[in-house]
């Protein structure tokens, strides 16, 4: 299968240098916006930053750090993903399981029940209306309760159980005397915990970058997470460009709205993009098998 | 499965039934969760869309006086809307073209690569915009297209340092091709694991059957790769169409600034419900998109079936 024709190189060479332009391109914004973080703030609206800093400070993250809200923030996003996590895969394991029954009476109308929400949605403005009417308006709950089932997910750890514990394995422990319970908590849940750590991370970078839910459900400051913080910061630099725009057409001095954008310059909000990625930038390459795992399970399905 | 061997097993009839829901409680049990979960929250806001053919009223509630289909008619005749269907559309096809072949050809270049490290590298780091939220990427994006950004300070280094610094951002053309371009970087790599597992299922022999038979590199993807791997590509060109009345709203509100005028579906949905109180014109609008997205969902099943004697569902 060896080919060595002289535009098969050619095509090798030409494949590893676009694949380090695309290396590039993923990696080169991102490095842009960490060098603007630790960069001094005056002199980054100078331009010229590629991927260093050129005048390294940690004033902007001293800055943000002094803002109580961030650590509210901080505190509301860490609560919601490791208890919405936890609970998410509670349910979707569960589900799971009893789901592998073959014979189990009421299948088909259960399996149907779950399915259906996935095309026939409620939309925007029905789902809000009922958080208000039940008080998840501007309550913690509202990040916490509704999303649990996710149909995909369970069939993928399904599928998982199905492949890896063999009916045999289940029929020895029934005959030994265990029951439904011990046979989850005992055998199955110990051999699902490569396809559960995989559904775990989905769920918890979900709820980590989830931001519509806050603007959708919530005023009240004390419950914003760390992803609308930003997400904030973001558009009201939109508010200042405008101001420049205009005074750049109609002539009038923009030396004012420049001293003006100190408020939020760029620097700070790529500080905060920093601090809000940086969990999934530090565990990512480790954890990154389990990630991929999920998606090949699923793709075997299919 | 031996039905005959597994004493747990019971035929379907009436005698049995109870055994059965004797046998299983624990299970039902267990699927409680889920299915109330489902049944809450998924299930009890279905009636809020007969809000759409109401004409709300704050202190009537769900007493508002009906107006049948007027809602969705205004819809289909107020410009706003027009354009917000037709952006939606647009938006869509187009990332379609683009989006859709680009994580296939990324794949089938990736294959091709012989050192397993760099292999590895160059996969792990192109699933990492993946786990960026939209609104990190957002952010990123103004820092990058900023007058002192990245972008600016590229163009003059190409182009000298006496060209004016552009305010990309605010520049309504650019808008589109923005989105195209975002949709692409986030998605190319996480695309790929897809295209790849398939790669990674074609039987080898069949290249060298076509190397004996005179194929050159070029020949054999064309008569051997992409042949093998086509059911995958057809169920997710499937998905992906049967999702064209859906629009990325976390991506286009973060773009969305006050120089830009650009409406898609769930953007105008979210404003005017939201934002503005119009419950009956945004339930309306976002009913309509519900139902069209299930049936070409529909439709594309009904298809898939035909072509792959598979179905998607």
């Amino acid at each position: 299968m060896k080919d060595n024709s002289n535009s098969y190189k050619i095509f090798k060479i030409i494949n590893i240098i676009l694949m380090l332009f695309v290396v590039g391109i993923m990696l080169l914004p991102y490095l842009h916006v960490v060098a603007k973080a630790f960069n001094d703030s005056r002199d980054s609206m100078l331009g010229g930053i590629s991927v260093i800093p050129r005048m390294p400070t940690l004033d902007n993250f001293k800055l943000i750090f002094r803002n109580s809200q961030l650590f509210q923030s901080i505190k509301v996003t860490l609560t919601v993903v490791v208890f919405a996590t936890l609970y998410e895969l509670f349910v979707q394991f569960l589900a799971a399981y009893s789901l592998r029954r073959k014979d189990l009476l009421g299948k088909k109308i259960i399996l149907l029940f779950l399915m259906i929400p996935m095309f026939l949605k409620g939309g925007l403005i029905p789902t809000y209306m009922l958080y208000s009417k039940i008080g998840l308006l501007n309550n913690i709950l509202v990040y916490l309760l509704p999303a649990a089932f996710s149909f995909y997910h369970m069939i993928i750890i399904r599928t998982y159980m199905d492949s890896t514990i063999s009916i045999s394995l289940e029929e020895s422990a029934r005959i030994d005397g265990a029951n439904d319970w011990t046979i989850l908590t005992r055998i199955v849940l110990p051999l699902c915990k490569p396809i559960l750590a995989t559904i775990t991370l989905w769920l918890a970078v979900a709820r980590w970058n989830d931001w519509t839910t806050t603007l959708y459900y919530v005023t009240d400051r004390k419950l914003f997470t760390l992803q609308y913080i930003l997400m904030q910061l973001v558009k009201e630099s939109e508010i200042l460009s405008k101001m420049m725009e205009s005074a750049v057409h109609t002539g009038a001095n923009t030396a004012q709205l420049e001293k003006m954008s100190s408020i939020t310059p760029d620097s700070l909000i790529a500080a905060q993009i920093v601090i809000t990625t940086l969990p999934i930038i530090l565990i990512y390459p480790f954890l990154q098998k389990y990630f991929v795992k999920g998606v090949m399970v699923g793709a075997v399905k299919e | 499965m031996k039905t005959s061997q597994n004493t747990h097993v019971l035929k379907p009839n009436h005698k049995n039934m109870w055994k059965q829901l004797k046998r299983d409680k624990l299970l039902y049990l267990l699927l409680a969760p889920a299915v109330i979960s489902v049944l809450f929250f998924q299930y009890l806001p279905l009636p809020g869309l007969l809000i759409a053919f109401k004409e709300y009223d704050i202190f009537l509630g769900f007493n508002s006086p009906w107006v049948g289909l007027a809602n969705i008619y205004n819809i289909f005749n107020l410009p706003m809307f027009q354009k917000a269907i037709f952006n939606t559309i647009k938006v869509s096809v187009l990332s379609l073209s683009i989006c859709f072949p680009a994580p296939i050809i990324f794949a089938l270049l990736l294959n091709e690569l012989k050192n397993g490290l760099f292999k590895r590298t160059v996969q792990t780091i192109s699933y990492l915009p993946h786990f960026l939220s939209w609104i990190s990427v957002v952010g990123m994006v103004y820092s990058f297209y900023s007058k002192y950004g990245l972008a600016n300070d590229i163009l003059i280094s190409i182009f000298g340092p006496n060209t004016t610094r552009e305010l990309f951002l605010t520049k309504q053309a650019l808008f589109i091709p923005n989105i195209i371009v975002l949709d692409v970087w986030k998605s190319l790599g996480w695309s790929s694991i897809i295209y790849l597992a398939a790669l990674s299922s074609v039987d080898l022999s069949l290249y060298e059957a076509a190397y004996i038979d005179g194929a050159g590199k070029f020949k054999q993807m064309l008569h051997v790769t992409l042949p093998s791997i086509a059911p995958t590509i057809i169920i997710m060109l499937l998905f992906r169409l049967s999702s064209i009345f859906q629009s990325n709203f976390e991506l286009i509100y973060g773009l969305q600034n006050s120089f830009i005028d650009y409406e898609v579906i769930s953007t105008i949905v979210y404003k005017y419900g939201i934002t503005r109180g119009e419950y009956s014109m945004a339930t309306a609008f976002g009913f309509m998109e519900g139902a069209v997205s299930l049936i070409l969902v529909i439709i594309v099943n009904k298809i898939s079936k035909k072509v792959m004697q598979t179905s998607i569902l």
